[in-house]
């Protein structure tokens, strides 16, 4: 919850010409944007342009939000689709395969033997398929609804929880081999 | 930590902090949005401009060219043309139409994500 007018009041401000009313909003999403193309794209350059370029479809295309809608599940499936884009124009998208790394570091089980929690968590994140990565970012970005997750991703409801289930597991696996190699 | 059950998987997930963005991230969005500096011209303004350059230029090489009389008779002949037109229904119904299609044509030319999703990902 955030204090001040609700986003849907300060996209109503925005269209009436009120340009704080659009930095309000971007100061209110812009790290949880940068937060989902960063775990997608995997490379702080490509996250950095994706997010600008969400923010910019966004208020060129304000007029077409919903009222009522939530702006933070429209943002974030702007950043989605032109993370997308990113991806499929680099050809380095695949579901079978785990995406490339543009900054690789240490392999997930080594970096969690070094690092502390949220990092081995991090690594873990990072070694899951694209599609559960998405998924699981948009859960803690978005919380447990479900819905939202699915509109994002413009996948059936289904599928998100089966994605969201299987990611879990797969975490879950690979927290506890890098436990292990601890 | 033991992640045994998805309660604990969720308090660690939901504790986990965020990517911190660029430091000049923010301010790129917003030179890039709200506070972009405005175009000297608008395009209409561009596309008005650019016709009066385009007849300026015209009359000019007639006064050049053919003297006086034909640019006097050219100016005639303008005036008498744009009489025609404009006092004829059916030409001012199509100029009506034209401007119609264009401004409904301009209302549907945003950016609009919907929910079909990326084929991409679901192959």
């Amino acid at each position: 919850m955030h204090a001040g007018p609700e986003d849907g009041e300060l996209v109503a401000m925005t269209l009436g010409g009120n340009a704080e009313a659009f930095a309000t909003l971007v100061e209110r999403y812009d790290r949880a944007v940068y937060h989902l193309c960063y775990r997608t794209l995997h490379n702080v350059e490509e996250a950095r342009d994706a997010t600008q370029e969400a923010f910019f479809k966004a208020y060129r295309s304000l007029r077409t939000f919903k009222q009522g809608a939530k702006f933070s599940t429209w943002i974030f499936a702007i950043a989605y689709h032109a993370c997308c884009d990113r991806l499929n124009r680099n050809k380095r998208y695949s579901n079978e395969e785990m995406p490339d790394r543009a900054d690789p570091g240490p392999g997930p089980e080594r970096e969690a033997i070094a690092l502390d929690e949220a990092r081995r968590l991090r690594a873990a994140i990072d070694a899951l398929p694209e599609k559960y990565r998405t998924v699981i970012t948009l859960y803690h970005l978005q919380g447990k609804q479900y819905e939202e997750i699915a509109e994002v991703l413009g996948l059936p409801m289904g599928t998100v929880k089966t994605h969201l289930f299987r990611a879990k597991e797969q975490l879950r696996k690979l927290l506890s081999a890098a436990e292990v190699l601890e | 930590m033991k992640y045994d059950n998805d309660d604990a998987l969720d308090r660690a997930l939901f504790a986990l902090p965020l990517e911190e963005p660029p430091g000049d991230l923010r301010a790129a969005i917003l030179t890039a949005t709200v506070y972009r500096p405005a175009p000297l011209f608008k395009p209409w303004e561009i596309a008005v401009l650019g016709g009066v350059a385009a007849v300026a230029t015209w009359l000019i090489a007639l006064v050049v060219l053919g003297g006086a009389p034909l640019f006097v008779h050219s100016l005639e002949a303008i005036g008498s043309t744009s009489e025609d037109l404009l006092s004829n229904y059916s030409t001012l119904a199509w100029i009506a139409a034209g401007g119609a299609v264009a401004i409904w044509l301009s209302i549907f030319t945003g950016f609009q994500p919907s929910a079909r999703g990326v084929d991409a990902h679901r192959r």
